[in-house]
């Protein structure tokens, strides 16, 4: 049987349906995924699946974020386990390539040619016929106006730009974006966003990282956290937070006497401590929900001005910071 | 939008770009074969032979030796190395072309670039020297050299991280001193293979070639063989090849 028309194959019985690190009709999906470069382990036995939407892929540097998008597109072979999209495998079958595209993070583009070359070389290696579909896909990306320069003098967010126009020419039904905002201002950035929803929307599987954080927040139905090559977590990000209930949150309360309220909040149940900061009151809590309803009545008593009470560590960058801890 | 192939189409779309992406952004660098090999033409008449034989030494000594296989590594770089190193080589190989038709793409740019480029310098370089008979042979071995020398140097480029250093020593150390005290591996030695078809498409005398070696187009024809084996192995290189990251 020859590569191209292989048949698809599942790679083994379907986890449990409750495990947020797996969705009910996957496109793409990693069983047991182990990649190492020499030394480096860069992911280690990872297992997730994603399908129709928009997933995000948060974490630290190097924690094999880059690597897992690389061998779900095949230009990274795993070591162990397996990597299906479609049910086929992306390393082995090239077919697989029509319904699969990759935003690269990497700067480099052939610098010789203008975006709209790259575009159209890439729509001819994938049998897209005439100039509409490369123009339309430019168009998409607002860049008709440097269409015909050359990459070799853009700038990062214009590259970025123009790979996401090389990648969508293809219309491809799973798209994967390594850090697709990178060097895009907020406009560019806002409209990319709009896109990449309306992609997933569309039922498309869109895969995207970034380290903006708030940005994931915005674009992501699904979050999943690689920590170490692992996965740490997966699920929304308030579903990841709600995971964590053994873990303190930390809530910022700023009033006109912190230290008679720094005082009082310390005899309240739900606080673990209180630091006084620059910024204000950091108080610790495992429940946060009862130290809301709590600071008010204890500010109230005492007569105390409250100017803000606001959580420290409900964003997904504090989220990565306790999982990495 | 229509996604249906019409045959050579990605072929035709990767010779194209190859050709593109491999010329030098100083287009003037082109000519620096030229240079060198017009400049070994008129050396050649100082010499008392007669001038297809004084040529014939010429290609033994600088042709063959220094300027095609130089010239071809720089080329094999660029259609293969270089992209794999910088990442770049990513669009092509994200892509449902077949290995074989990137490998092939790829070898035919570098083969129309080489044949712009060292083609007319060794006819020219030919009637300087004032061996016009020898323009035609001169330009076949240099075509045939190119083609095997690019189809090892993409080899290389898609086995390799470093290419540049291990087809220098290919050039170097394999091929001239090795090659020049093993038969068996002058037998497939582009640069000794491409001196045997001047030789023997020219009517001068056939020590001026290795021994043990076949000349004229029995020549070419191991170059072909030579370049078919490289190319093969291209082929199945890139199967297991990982396009660099900058994360790498």
């Amino acid at each position: 049987m020859s590569k191209a028309t292989a048949a698809a194959r599942p790679i083994g019985p379907a986890p449990h349906a409750s495990d947020p690190a797996f969705v009910a009709d996957a496109t793409v999906e990693v069983r047991d995924a182990s990649v190492w470069f020499g030394q480096k382990v860069a992911l280690s036995e990872l297992s997730c699946s994603f399908g129709p939407g928009v997933t995000g892929l948060l974490g630290p540097n190097g924690a094999g974020k880059s690597t897992l998008m690389r061998a779900i597109t095949g230009l990274v072979g795993v070591n162990a386990g397996h990597v299906r999209v479609d049910g086929r495998d992306p390393r082995d079958d090239r077919d697989v390539h029509r319904r699969i595209a990759l935003v690269p993070e990497d700067e480099a583009v052939p610098g010789q040619l203008t975006a709209r070359q790259l575009v159209r070389y890439v729509a001819e290696l994938h049998g897209v016929r005439g100039a509409g579909p490369a123009d339309r896909a430019i168009e998409t990306v607002d860049m008709l106006a440097a269409a015909d320069r050359r990459l070799a003098g853009f700038s990062k967010g214009m590259r970025q730009r123009a790979k996401v126009a090389a990648a969508l020419v293809t219309d491809p039904t799973v798209l994967v974006l390594d850090e697709p905002l990178n060097g895009a201002d907020p406009v560019q950035r806002a409209s990319l966003i709009a896109l990449f929803r309306a992609l997933g929307a569309d039922g498309r599987t869109v895969i995207v990282s970034s380290h903006v954080l708030s940005e994931v927040e915005r674009l992501a139905d699904r979050v999943l956290v690689l920590v170490h090559g692992r996965l740490a977590a997966a699920g929304n990000h308030r579903a990841i937070r709600d995971a964590m209930d053994d873990r303190p949150r930390h809530v910022l309360v700023r009033a006109d006497e912190p230290r008679r309220l720094a005082a009082a909040l310390l005899e309240v149940d739900t606080v673990a401590g209180v630091s006084l900061t620059d910024a204000g009151l950091v108080v610790t809590t495992t429940r946060a929900g009862d130290l809301a309803t709590a600071v008010a009545p204890v500010a109230r008593r005492l007569a105390v001005r409250l100017r803000e009470v606001r959580p420290l560590d409900d964003s997904l960058e504090s989220l990565f910071r306790e999982l990495v801890r | 939008m229509t996604t249906s192939t019409r045959p050579g189409a990605p072929l035709a779309a990767i010779v194209k770009y190859t050709v593109r992406a491999c010329l030098p952004t100083r287009r003037y660098l082109l000519l620096l074969p030229f240079v060198g090999t017009v400049l070994f033409g008129l050396l050649s008449q100082i010499s008392d032979e007669g001038a297809a034989t004084a040529f014939a030494r010429v290609g033994a000594t600088a042709t063959h030796t220094l300027i095609l296989p130089i010239t071809c590594l720089i080329l094999g770089d660029a259609i293969l190395g270089a992209e794999v190193r910088s990442g770049v080589f990513a669009f092509t190989w994200l892509s449902p072309v077949p290995f074989r038709t990137i490998v092939v793409g790829r070898w035919l740019a570098g083969l129309i670039v080489a044949a712009v480029v060292l083609v007319p310098a060794v006819a020219v370089g030919a009637v300087l020297a004032g061996a016009t008979a020898s323009a035609g042979p001169a330009a076949v071995a240099a075509m045939a050299g190119s083609g095997a020398y690019l189809a090892l140097f993409l080899a290389i480029g898609a086995t390799f991280r470093r290419p540049v250093v291990w087809s220098l020593a290919l050039v170097i150390i394999v091929e001239r001193l090795l090659g020049a005290v093993l038969a068996g591996i002058a037998q497939l030695s582009p640069g000794w293979l491409a001196q045997s078809v001047l030789v023997g498409l020219t009517d001068v005398a056939s020590d001026l070639a290795r021994k043990g070696i076949p000349l004229g187009w029995a020549a070419v024809g191991r170059l072909v063989i030579v370049a078919g084996v490289g190319l093969a192995i291209a082929t199945r290189r890139l199967r297991r090849l990982r396009p660099a990251s900058a994360a790498d």
